[in-house]
């Protein structure tokens, strides 16, 4: 290191000592640390892992808190709105309605007639039904061309 | 590499060996190993928790070793970026925001009860903080290690005349440190 007087003159004037220090015994205990350490990562839960769980532990809990409260206000505050209900109901009344059409219209004209024929039946239409039966299943035009004839 | 270099290698490759030719490569290397990572972290706990990082590194991955390069530079390889790699995250982890790293190894050094050099030494040490990292650690691996530049530049991956470029750097800001302080 001949060359280092030339470029630091001042640096090459200090002696060239350790300054730091260690604790007594220190490297003759050190083996017998790491021993023990290594008996741990053998054994023990990969330190990996454990650093991926604590890394993400706060991200974790917050998003359950976070969850949590979404759940506890939010999903009240559906349930008990009044456009809520509304729409519940209509769906209900929807519901019903369609079933009831599904049901007129699978009556085909044969069997209608054979049910008003049949004066022992069981089943009993009144004026009105028959009224909302011709309206739900017939156009005016229907109605009136066959009238016409 | 030296015989005794060799049959760790040996002993460290073959499992029913590798207990005992570890404790052999702790007994060997773990002086040298100590202060080259103790002249970069600064604090003797802190030294002492990547020095352990090291070797336990060195028996995770023992069979990984290529020799293509020497048991010794390997080693030096792991404890540079097992340093490094704990000044950075102790600086992420640092509530008090930190220019640079040289500021957070001041405090280190003031900090340090284990530090015993007279005046001199503490501003040469103050100099040697205050360069860049890889020079700091290429001054330090030539001015108190010794160690060859083609050693080197194995443990860094750097190309000898780079080092020899950032040692002399080193050494000339290390001076207009301690000329200015005069």
């Amino acid at each position: 290191m001949i060359e280092l007087n030339k470029i630091a003159p001042e640096l090459s004037k200090i002696k060239k000592e350790n300054p730091f220090r260690v604790p007594e015994n220190y490297f003759e205990d050190f083996s017998a640390r790491l021993h023990e350490r290594l008996e741990v990562e053998k054994t023990g839960v990969p330190k990996y892992k454990n650093k991926v769980i604590q890394f993400l532990k706060p991200a974790i809990g917050l998003a359950a808190g976070f969850a949590l409260i979404f759940t506890l206000s939010y999903w009240p505050f559906r349930i008990f709105t009044p456009n809520e209900q509304a729409k519940n109901i209509t769906a209900v009344n929807s519901e019903s309605e369609m079933l009831f059409a599904s049901w007129v219209e699978a009556i085909d004209e044969n069997s209608f007639y054979a049910m008003l024929d049949n004066q022992n039946g069981s089943v009993y239409f009144t004026d009105d039904d028959l009224a909302d039966f011709v309206n739900t299943n017939s156009s005016e035009y229907d109605i009136y061309s066959e009238t016409g004839d | 590499m030296d015989n005794s270099g060799l049959d760790l290698i040996t002993g460290l490759k073959n499992e029913k060996t590798r207990e005992l030719a570890f404790n052999s490569l702790v007994k060997k290397y773990q002086e040298r190993l100590y202060w080259h990572i103790r002249k970069i972290v600064m604090d003797h706990d802190d030294a002492d928790d990547v020095l352990q990082n090291t070797f336990i590194k060195v028996w995770r991955s023992v069979d990984k070793f290529r020799e293509e390069s020497s048991l010794y530079t390997w080693l030096y390889r792991i404890a540079t970026n097992e340093s490094l790699t704990f000044i950075n995250s102790n600086k992420r982890r640092s509530l008090v925001p930190m220019n640079d790293t040289s500021e957070f190894l001041m405090n280190n050094l003031i900090s340090d009860a284990h530090f015993e050099g007279d005046e001199i030494q503490k501003r040469l040490q103050e100099a040697i903080l205050r360069l860049p990292e890889k020079q700091r650690i290429v001054f330090n691996l030539k001015y108190y290690e010794e160690m060859k530049y083609e050693d080197m530049s194995q443990v860094l991956d750097t190309s000898v005349g780079a080092l020899k470029a950032s040692f002399h750097h080193a050494a000339k800001k290390i001076e207009e440190y301690l000329k200015s302080r005069d």
